[in-house]
């Protein structure tokens, strides 16, 4: 029972990380139809944008200002780096390409893609950069607070929280505010919409904010809990991502996120109860038993179209 | 369109058949072995990872191997050089600088690569270069079978790593459950393999993980340590790694020993009262060694570890090796691979004899163990 329940606090915190990643993916799909590969490594970017808040207020070791404050300013210079980032990879690599053949934003993506991980490459050198964050109040936001047969430590508390409330926020977002409307109206029939009246092209530009936002604010979470930042590491994180929204169906956002908890649970208990050499085998698997069973994803409609 | 599809893919292979015919190191064939080259400036080839997740190891084995090089030209009134290729612990990239090396002719022995897996990559084009090379650090069992003909190692094999370790936590640590977790790099399965053969044998109960090296979420895998383990084995190569696991275990109250081998003996593994293997003794307080570390500190600063000194011996015999071939100034790599297997030091600065056996081993080589508090490191088997 307690290996069970702390499986469910492991894979809700990776969970967490992919859905907030695979929002990206999903919110960019269902507005342009394009698979946004470089989004893993925006993500990357708000974790490097992390780190370096981190360092400029003294590192984890010596901090100048007090935590929470310091973690705030993290979160927000990374999700504002990152969502600027997003803003300026739409308006340079996808919107030149928007009425060209689906190929040639898709290549594009990947071209930007590799840019970033070079870039970061250049920029940071190829070796590992750690947060320390163990060393952030003296290790206290890692020992376990214990509920029952439940343990589970601060930093984790603060990720699983900080998902649930960006994902309240985004729901609202999208489904109270004007903008939103207007957000779900183009992802419904962009021409349509235009014709409506709606600037597409800020829609666009506001889905790229956000949802490369979240991906920095991704970035950091895996910074402040996992430590280890890299150049490479917006690969697999990325296409774990990119898995989590098409299990949840891609462009549906609660299924990005039912995808996101899908996948980091998957992924958690296959490593305790079946084997640790195999869980990315298992959990590549599932997502094509999920596929074979239904299609569109978890949450995915079909597209009706009337002939 | 046929003809023209037809047109294109046959272009394609032809201009794969070029890139292809143009990659393979002209140079590197066994013709090449025999062309005596000039002595002065005689390159020696350095494979580490100077930069990439273990650069610190990499840029303390490139540091000794130069001042080995240094002082031996100095004492010896020789020019040798040192033309270093960076690996950053990766297959591939050894594979390319190997080829980069096998292919200048004036290169007629390497210090290095660093890992087994690196070894293992980089086999075959030395074996048809007939190019000797000498491992500082590479400690896999199989890379002295006789399946490498011109590898040679100053450290001792992954086997002798195991068992020492697997007996060390068996009649020091008085190991009852041991959970081991290996890396999926030949290096780390090899001694996870050995380690837990010897401690069943022993009777002692085995959990056996494994989990890439790319991977920094290691909580699913700590849910999986039991309270009756004794200790925690990981023998990895990203000391980083190691010290996340490390606090992935505080984060959920895992109070087992935790026990790296030699690749986790950095600074970077942090870990209060961990237990690490190493290949060599800390020669920091060994007699006779004084001198030439304060020399050594002058140049380069005093942060090394266990990885400089094999180092410094694996450069050592490859320019013994260099200076035998070049009695009359002249050398091949024939020569040098043979002048290897006649390398004779009766006590390096690990404080053991060095010689090398048919197959590349150092018969002398041992492990240590050694537990660390803080900055205390303290010999304990």
């Amino acid at each position: 029972m307690d290996l069970f329940v702390q499986q469910l606090v492991n894979g809700v915190t990776l969970g967490s990380v992919y859905a907030l990643i695979a929002l990206g993916y999903s919110m960019v799909y269902g507005i342009l139809k394009l698979l946004n590969f470089a989004h893993g490594d925006v993500y990357m970017i708000g974790a490097f944008i992390g780190y370096g808040v981190l360092n400029v207020f003294g590192g984890s070791v010596s901090p100048v200002i007090p935590i929470p404050l310091l973690i705030v300013l993290m979160f927000g210079a990374a999700m504002l780096g990152s969502g600027l980032l997003g803003v300026a990879i739409e308006r340079f690599a996808y919107r030149p390409l928007r009425n060209a053949p689906r190929i040639a934003p898709l290549i594009s993506a990947l071209g930007v893609s590799f840019f970033l991980q070079n870039a970061a490459l250049l920029l940071f050198s190829p070796n590992f950069r750690s947060y320390d964050s163990f060393e952030l109040s003296g290790g206290s936001l890692f020992l376990p607070l214990h509920a029952g047969v439940l343990k589970i430590s601060p930093l984790r508390i603060i990720v699983i929280v900080a998902t649930l409330g960006l994902m309240v926020a985004l729901t609202l977002f999208v489904g109270r505010t004007q903008l939103g409307r207007a957000m779900r109206a183009t992802a419904f029939d962009r021409e349509a919409a235009a014709m409506m009246g709606i600037d597409v092209d800020k829609v666009i530009v506001v889905t790229f904010f956000i949802g490369s936002a979240l991906a920095g604010a991704a970035g950091v979470m895996v910074g402040l809990v996992f430590q280890r930042v890299y150049h490479f590491m917006g690969f697999i994180a990325g296409l774990k991502g990119f898995t989590a929204a098409v299990v949840g169906g891609i462009g549906n956002i609660p299924g990005a996120m039912l995808g996101g908890l899908f996948i980091g649970l998957a992924e958690s208990f296959s490593t305790v109860y079946l084997s640790s050499t195999f869980s990315d085998l298992i959990v590549f698997g599932v997502l094509i038993a999920v596929l074979l069973v239904r299609p569109t994803g978890l949450l995915g409609r079909a597209d009706i179209k009337k002939v | 369109m046929k003809k023209a599809g037809l047109f294109l893919l046959t272009a394609m292979l032809v201009a794969a058949a070029l890139v292809a015919a143009t990659a393979s190191p002209v140079s590197a064939s066994p013709a090449a072995a025999a062309k005596p080259i000039a002595c002065t400036g005689l390159p020696v080839g350095f494979m580490g990872p100077i930069t990439g997740s273990v650069a610190f190891l990499g840029d303390e084995q490139l540091h000794w191997a130069q001042f080995s090089l240094d002082s031996f030209n100095k004492a010896n009134k020789t020019s040798f050089t040192l033309q270093q290729v960076d690996t950053q612990l990766n297959p591939s990239l050894a594979q390319t600088g190997a080829t980069k090396l096998a292919a200048d002719s004036s290169v007629l022995g390497v210090v290095g690569p660093a890992g087994s897996q690196e070894v293992q990559a980089v086999g075959s084009i030395y074996k048809r270069a007939k190019l000797a090379y000498v491992s500082m650090s590479a400690t896999n069992a199989t890379l002295t079978t006789g399946k490498y003909p011109t590898f040679f190692r100053v450290v001792g094999s992954d086997k002798s790593q195991a068992d020492s370790d697997a007996n060390f936590m068996i009649k020091k640590l008085h190991a009852k459950r041991v959970f081991i977790v290996d890396d999926q790099e030949s290096y780390s399965t090899g001694i996870a393999d050995e380690a837990g053969k010897v401690l069943k044998a022993k009777g002692v109960k085995v959990d056996r993980e494994s989990v890439n090296q790319k991977t920094t979420d290691f909580s699913s895998l700590v849910s999986k340590i039991s309270d009756s383990t004794t200790v925690v084995f990981l023998p990895w190569q990203v000391a980083a790694n190691g010290q996340l696991f490390y606090e992935q275990m505080r984060e959920q109250g895992k109070n087992a020993k935790i026990f790296g081998s030699d690749g986790l003996d950095s600074g970077d593994f942090k870990a209060s009262g961990r237990y690490i293997s190493s290949f060599a003794r800390d020669i920091r307080g060994t007699r006779g060694t004084a001198g030439l570390i304060k020399s050594y500190e002058s140049r380069y600063g005093s942060k090394w570890g266990t990885f400089g000194p094999p180092t410094y011996v694996a450069t050592q015999a490859m320019l013994s090796a260099y200076k035998a071939a070049c009695k009359d100034n002249k050398a091949t790599r024939s020569e040098v691979l043979a002048d290897m297997y006649k390398v004779k030091i009766g006590k390096t600065i690990l404080g053991l004899p060095l010689s090398f056996n048919r197959h590349g081993d150092n018969p002398s080589a041992k492990f240590y163990v050694y537990q660390i508090t803080g900055s205390k490191r303290t010999l304990v088997g």
